[in-house]
């Protein structure tokens, strides 16, 4: 049994993009993600019934299905649905891009919810419009709350780009498998792309640690 | 867009076998991986100051390496490094443990840090030893506090059995995925898919929440 | 140590605890800076004095939930032990209460006064059940035995507390500002009991804020300022004609008329 490392070292190129995929597909789903989330909690929060009601119902949803499921149905379904041949990579991203919105829109929602009501009552007890409350006193304390569950998020969804390789998405996964099936240097590549992920993941999660600290709230 | 839907009962068994695999799989995942979990987030509490960096860099770990990654590895490259054969099910288990039990510790470590220091002191002034007032007064009240995270990651466990797909487990998302290349039918089969994994979930957490409500109080300390 | 007079009324009995020069810090702040105190068979010692003045530390030092920086704690003639296992069975045969109660939350009533014969003194359920019923109705909550700390009011958790304490049959009990986290109107349950246990012989170190009741149950009184006992004597002297100035602001803060 001879191990061959060297095969990780001649294919860093298709790794690298690899790579370079996945690091766009994170932020690109996030940058979509991000407002949309928060579109869809003031749709939930503050909208009209049905409104409200759809809004839930889509939260709900996406929140519970496996997101393996959701791109595979994305992959079959979006092309009937718009009438676009989209490639796979923007389905991936569609299917990410639902996934991540329904969970940020929870977060948001929670974190605003969050602010107590006496908080509110205090600032218009001082003269401030409904507005001014929200703007100085409840968002930059929700802020607080939500950056932590966000950073979290990005996490999670950086791993999770990892799914859309069962659609041939050329994002790390996807091309490490590849070069496993050329070269058939099963442990080597696989190891490889696990310490890949390691390496970029490993700080990622310090820095949400990092960022859970700074941002603690106690009551 | 012309849907036709007999494709499901055709082969309903199949799809129902599927989602037998799938609850079988996060049942006893979950429970390995919360076993596991307990063991090591009271290693890294109570145990020697040194087993702790090595707990700490595990768990790190597995919040950076996608759970595709954990099982494809267990899968293709465990078999290589140790010669054993690995079948499908079993690799899914292991990789799905190893990767949880990360998550369970955490979630355990939380608890149990939540709870008032004062409460340990009343267990000692009383005269009980440490490890009786973990197991009496620490661990029960810290169970109580975790519920609603643990419902969330049995919720999480479900969804990663989907993943074992990739590893040719036949669980829902495999059997769904065979159904749908024969029949040329994916929509169909994959929106009942998502019908399946909807009903499994759902009720989930939100079970674990009610739950949770009426026994909260026996955490508050 | 200063303003110690002759007049100590139960100073016959047994000497239960000696502190003797009792030094402790945390990092650079001293906490206890040479106390010397001690405490007769059947006393009620009250320690009054300002916030973070030490009392409360110098009580989590007597049953050795905090270690000594210097000086020596006695029980009942022996220096307590530094090794744990010891320790335990020193703490067995002391009783603490706690400002916070510090109920455990997932017992009842009846199972939080039952839990420290069962699990320590290894007793069987039927008599640990026995004797905590016994213990509830002494301080008047038979029928709450059944109840969760969270169904309970502040005065009635803490008496349990105190119920819990005593299934120990302690030698002596240390109370850590009791009724601090009391609403007014259900001190006076606790402090009734307090007065109960102190009429029956119950050897007693009380930190507290509630100078009638120490005035009218205390035996000896030790004034806490900065970490030292500035002056301690019985009540009368204490509280009517205290000799030292720090005293006497102390208890005109209170707003104690005497």
């Amino acid at each position: 049994m001879i191990f061959d490392w060297s095969v990780v070292w001649q294919h860093r190129d298709a790794l690298v993009a690899g790579t370079a995929t996945t690091i766009l597909l994170t932020v690109a789903t996030m940058a979509i993600a991000v407002p949309c989330g928060i579109a869809v909690a003031i749709l939930r929060m503050y909208g009209v019934a049905p409104v409200r009601a759809a809004a839930t119902a889509y939260v709900e949803l996406f929140r519970n299905l496996p997101l393996i499921l959701v791109v595979f149905w994305a992959f079959y379904v979006l092309p009937i649905l718009t009438g676009l041949g989209l490639s796979p990579l923007a389905t991936g991203l569609a299917a990410l891009v639902l996934n991540v919105t329904a969970y940020n829109a929870e977060t948001f929602r929670a974190g605003i919810n969050s602010i107590r009501r006496g908080q509110v009552e205090a600032a218009m007890a001082l003269g401030m419009s409904r507005a001014q409350a929200l703007r100085r006193v409840v968002v930059p304390q929700a802020v607080r709350r939500i950056l932590p569950v966000l950073a979290s998020t990005w996490v999670s969804l950086f791993k999770d780009t990892s799914l859309v390789s069962v659609i041939a998405v050329s994002e790390l996964s996807y091309a490490a498998m590849q070069v496993r099936a050329q070269t058939f240097r099963v442990l080597e590549m696989l190891t490889a792309m696990a310490a890949i992920y390691w390496l970029l993941g490993y700080p990622q999660a310090k820095l949400t640690d990092w960022i859970q600290r700074r941002y603690a709230v106690s009551e | 867009m012309d849907l036709d839907f007999s494709v499901i009962t055709d082969h309903a068994r199949f799809l129902a076998s599927g989602v037998g695999v799938t609850l079988l799989l996060a049942a006893v995942s979950g429970v390995t991986s919360l076993a596991a979990g307990l063991v090591v987030a009271l290693l890294r509490l109570y145990g020697p100051p040194w087993l702790r960096p090595i707990i700490v860099l595990y768990i790190d770990s597995m919040r950076a390496i996608p759970v595709l990654v954990v099982l494809i590895w267990t899968f293709f490259a465990l078999p290589i490094l140790t010669g054993l054969t690995m079948p499908p099910f079993f690799a899914a288990l292991i990789g799905l443990t190893v990767h949880l039990a990360a998550y369970a510790a955490e979630i355990v470590r939380a608890g149990i840090e939540s709870i008032r220091p004062g409460q340990t002191r009343a267990a000692a002034a009383l005269g009980m030893s440490r490890a009786q007032a973990v197991r009496r007064i620490i661990l029960p009240q810290a169970i109580v506090r975790t519920l609603p995270a643990f419902g969330s990651l049995l919720s999480v466990t479900i969804k990663d059995t989907a993943i074992a797909s990739v590893i040719a487990v036949p669980e829902l998302m495999r059997q769904s995925e065979t159904i749908a290349g024969q029949s040329f039918q994916p929509i169909e089969v994959y929106t009942f898919a998502m019908l399946l994994y909807f009903l499994m979930l759902f009720p989930v957490t939100r079970g674990v929440d009610r739950f949770y409500r009426r026994v909260a109080h026996l955490g508050r300390s | 140590m200063s303003g110690e007079t002759a007049t100590r009324t139960k100073s016959g009995g047994a000497t239960i605890i000696g502190y003797r020069s009792v030094v402790k810090r945390f990092g650079n702040f001293v906490a206890l800076d040479g106390v010397s105190l001690e405490v007769h068979a059947g006393e009620v010692v009250c320690l009054i004095g300002p916030s973070g003045s030490g009392k409360s530390t110098l009580l989590r030092c007597t049953n050795g939930l905090e270690a000594l920086d210097g000086g020596d704690i006695a029980f009942e003639g022996a220096s307590l032990p530094r090794e744990e296992r010891a320790l335990r069975a020193v703490r067995r045969r002391m009783g603490m209460v706690f400002q916070s109660f510090e109920l455990f939350p997932h017992l009842t009533a009846r199972e939080n006064v039952a839990e420290g014969p069962r699990t320590v003194l290894r007793e069987s359920r039927a008599e640990s059940d026995r004797r905590a019923d016994a213990l509830l109705d002494k301080v008047g909550l038979a029928d709450k035995a059944g109840n969760y700390p969270s169904a309970l009011s502040g005065g009635q958790q803490q008496r349990v507390a105190i119920a819990r304490a005593l299934a120990m049959e302690p030698d002596v009990m240390l109370f850590d500002e009791p009724t601090s986290a009391l609403d007014p109107e259900t001190i006076g349950e606790v402090l009734n009991v307090m007065k109960k246990l102190a009429d029956e012989g119950m050897t007693m170190v009380v930190v507290t804020h509630e100078m009638t009741f120490a005035r009218r149950v205390g035996d000896w009184i030790a004034v806490f300022d900065a970490g030292r006992i500035v002056e301690q004597g019985p009540p009368a002297q204490i509280f009517d004609a205290p000799t030292t100035e720090r005293t006497r602001d102390f208890l005109s803060h209170l707003g104690w008329q005497g």
